[in-house]
């Protein structure tokens, strides 16, 4: 087949998923309100074909890419023939077209799996949800055929392609997009839950317990997005840090901020049947930022000076969100005395008053971020001036919450469901305030006089230590219960409440972040110097010495490095090299930084330029605790993963609903 | 665990409803405070977009605010001291040329930058102390920043 055949073929397949979708939508309702089952067994296989057709385009421009079919517009753009396999694999989701390509495809995907785990099960909110599943890859297929096109032809063949930017070529920007984008797109399924709930007015917990683990899913690979993101910026970007309020960071965080409202406020529905307005609320949001969200990043709107002509996509995300707004508020408005509390705040000391306090302090976070990020826009389109706003507004307004957060967090773990007694609250608060009051003063004795720091790290051990105590008073229960040995039990006790000590580990390892942030934050110190060979520079424990400037070449770009040794208090403990690489097919320089991480501090270095006459410019910079950043994320996807296995209590709840479910049919 | 099935609704109580107003109340003061927070640091953190023209002709009231200017890289103009990392270039619209002092180290796209946009203050001699610059590349929309 010539090339021009197989772009036919990309376009068609994409102008054949927009039509099956609109097919899908069409057969799924008129199945629901002429009550015709044939038609919504043709919309379930309508999906498929969808899926298959999402597949296919995702293949054909995978194919282009890896065999360099630089006359396809978006090969040209990213990819070159010089640069390695892996990059060009993930050039896929590097550029626009590619990313909103993938976005349908995972959605296809995710639509095809929904209907594959209800296999068998007659639940009467499918038909619903794949109808909204549908309008979501309509609206994605539409902007893929109508404003930017994966599969348009070059008139000439380039010799050459411009390849992916040099600083996406990293592992971490490898999976970064591909984690990002399933936590994004993985918040389609439970708001479409919620909607198809809505419709069919069966508003109980059903629709959340259904969705339960896609929700866990989908705010998993947020957080492994946020992590490979900053983990990229501070290994790849090299300016020291791993987060700068950009947009497009900001644009992940906002749904993380909500999703976790939510994965909170539901157990207050689960447990009590309060909150059903808030939820469905939450998810929505949810599902609306992560939207915004793609669109924020893929159009890169907010960060460009002049209105981009990229924007054009703008107006259509709008009308996209604008619908599903007004869908949602319509439903949930004719829905509204089906939506009644069963059951009604008990005492402001119980666990539900610090659930909704936690709610509206996440949700306090997400509209201050929110408005920060968008506020360029916003003042481009009232008063014609773009005005940005500074990192310091979301650090000053975000710092207070975070920390609010964090108390919450600890007292949440102290007080019980309903009502709390005073006497209980205080057996309980006393010993976590006593650890975080010795811990204030070891550290100020210690030399520590950030009022700040003091208050975060006091806070960090008032938390840690409610969680210990959990751990510690439930493998004691079991150790004399069940004459089980210590490690036993504590794997018995997690083991036999997944959900419960799986969101504990959860909460250690968001502890062990805060610290990682509060220590790199505000306990950061740097300098620059310029060093002649065998010249050294100091700071804190650690002095480096330059030797030497020395080129290299990889396969596609020249690379200049210094050669460091380093000394920690007189003793030689490493040799590092900072670098500076040169892409000349990109005709771009990209800062390789080196970093020795301790479970103290980080080392970070950076070669900020080199002279003819042999001398470097270095800047140093040491960030304390940052590794426990890293630590704390890779606990919390730990403690996510423990909370998503089955639970033998669920799988029992299930089964009564069903056997409830044939009762009332019979 | 109980299902909400087996838990039948309970009734409320003029007890209850006054925790609610409790709750709603202190809500209320929650959200006022986190508005005032927003308030308050929004003021001293909003920074303004300026062509060169715009700020030529309002530099006697600008001199000494925060704000972002940007405008066409002029390459021939940048200096690079790389021992004492003080960057220099001017950047130009309209046949007017600012000069833009950057201390630092240079981006990594500055040799290949369009535009540039400069975030800082413009001092008595007309020059703009940039604390931060961010390099906009030609027919890409990514771009890098420095701070």
């Amino acid at each position: 087949m010539a090339l021009a055949q197989i772009a036919e073929v990309g376009n068609l397949t994409l102008a054949l998923g927009l039509a099956v979708s609109v097919y899908v939508i069409v057969a799924a309702l008129f199945s629901q309100f002429k009550q015709r089952g044939e038609f919504f067994a043709s919309a379930k296989h309508g999906i498929y074909v969808v899926a298959a057709l999402a597949t296919l385009a995702v293949a054909i421009l995978e194919w282009a890419l890896i065999t360099h079919q630089f006359r396809f517009e978006y090969v040209a753009n990213h990819v070159s023939s010089d640069q390695p396999l892996l990059y060009t694999i993930s050039a896929l989701w590097g550029g626009q077209e590619g990313s909103l390509l993938f976005w349908v495809w995972l959605l296809s995907l995710f639509g095809a799996a929904v209907l594959i785990q209800h296999l068998g099960q007659r639940n009467h909110l499918i038909p619903w949800v794949i109808a909204f599943i549908a309008f979501t890859e309509a609206f994605f297929f539409s902007l893929l055929i109508f404003i930017s096109g994966p599969f348009v032809l070059l008139a000439q063949t380039p010799v050459e392609g411009i390849g992916l930017n040099p600083l996406l070529q990293d592992p971490g920007m490898f999976i970064h997009p591909v984690t990002q984008y399933l936590g994004y797109v993985g918040f389609t399924v439970p708001f479409a839950f919620a909607l198809a709930a809505l419709v069919s007015g069966d508003l109980g917990y059903d629709w959340i317990r259904t969705t339960r683990r896609w929700a866990l899913f989908a705010w998993l690979f947020l957080s492994l997005g946020l992590l490979f993101g900053m983990r990229w910026a501070y290994v790849e970007l090299g300016w020291g840090g791993y987060w700068g309020w950009d947009p497009v960071e900001n644009a992940a965080l906002i749904p993380w901020l909500t999703g976790t409202a939510y994965l909170h406020s539901v157990m207050i529905q689960e447990k009590r049947g309060m909150l059903k307005v808030w939820n469905l609320v939450l998810i929505m949001l949810t599902f609306l930022l992560s939207i915004l969200g793609t669109f924020i990043t893929r159009s890169g709107v907010i960060q460009s000076v002049h209105a981009f002509g990229v924007s054009s996509m703008g107006p259509l995300f709008l009308a996209y969100i604008a619908a599903v707004l007004l869908v949602f508020a319509y439903l949930l408005y004719l829905r509204l005395d089906k939506l009644q509390e069963e059951n009604r705040l008990d005492s402001l000391w119980s666990r539900e008053a610090t659930f909704l306090l936690n709610n509206l302090i996440f949700l306090g976070a997400a509209v201050a971020t929110l408005w920060g990020t968008i506020f360029p826009m916003i003042s481009e389109i009232v008063v014609g001036k773009q005005i940005t706003v500074a990192a310091p507004f979301f650090n000053q307004v975000n710092g207070p919450i975070f920390l609010a957060l964090v108390l919450l967090m600890g007292v949440c773990t102290l007080i019980g469901w309903r009502r709390a007694s005073p006497q209980h609250l205080v057996r309980n608060f006393l010993p976590p305030f006593a650890v975080s009051i010795v811990t204030a003063v070891v550290l100020f004795v210690g030399g520590l006089y950030d009022v700040y720091g003091l208050i975060a790290f006091a806070a960090s051990a008032f938390v840690l230590t409610t969680v210990f105590l959990e751990f510690f008073r439930g493998t004691r229960a079991r150790m004399r219960m069940y004459k089980e040995n210590v490690a036993v039990a504590h794997v018995q006790l997690v083991n036999k409440n997944r959900r419960r000590y799986g969101g504990y580990i959860v909460h250690i390892g968001v502890m062990l972040a805060v610290i990682g942030i509060v220590g790199s934050s505000f306990f950061q110190s740097s300098l620059q110097q310029n060093l002649a060979p065998g010249e050294e520079a100091t700071l804190g424990p650690y002095t480096i010495q330059f030797q030497k400037l020395l080129m290299t070449r990889e396969s596609n770009a020249q690379v200049i490095g210094a050669d460091l040794i380093v000394f920690e208090n007189g003793k030689q403990i490493d040799t590092m090299r900072p670098q500076k690489a040169y892409y000349p097919a990109a005709d771009q320089m990209t800062t390789e930084v080196a970093v020795r991480t301790t479970a103290r501090d980080d080392l970070y270095l950076i070669l900020a330029g080199w002279n003819d006459d042999g001398s470097a410019t270095l800047k140093v910079i040491i960030n304390p605790l940052v590794v426990w950043l890293w630590i704390g994320f890779i606990v919390f996807i730990i403690g996510t993963l423990v909370t998503m296995l089955p639970d033998p209590r669920e799988a029992k709840a299930r089964a009564r609903v069903r056997a409830e479910r044939v009762l009332v049919s019979a | 665990m109980e299902s909400i099935l087996q838990n039948p609704p309970v009734k409320s109580s003029t007890r209850a409803r006054s925790i609610s107003w409790k709750f709603i109340i202190g809500a209320v003061v929650l959200l006022g405070v986190i508005i005032f927070v927003m308030y308050n640091s929004f003021q001293s953190n909003t920074v303004y977009y300026y062509t060169i023209p715009e700020l030529n002709a309002q530099r006697a009231q600008l001199a000494g605010q925060t704000i972002r200017v940007n405008g066409a890289l002029d390459k021939s103009s940048i200096q690079n001291d790389q021992k004492n990392l003080v960057l220099q270039f001017n950047i130009v619209e309209d046949n007017l040329v600012l000069p833009v002092v950057y201390h630092g180290v240079a981006p990594d796209t500055m040799g290949t930058g369009e535009s540039v946009v400069a975030e800082g203050k413009l001092d008595g001699n007309g020059v703009f102390q940039a604390n931060s610059i961010l390099v906009k590349c030609p027919s890409k929309y990514e771009e890098s920043q420095v701070q």
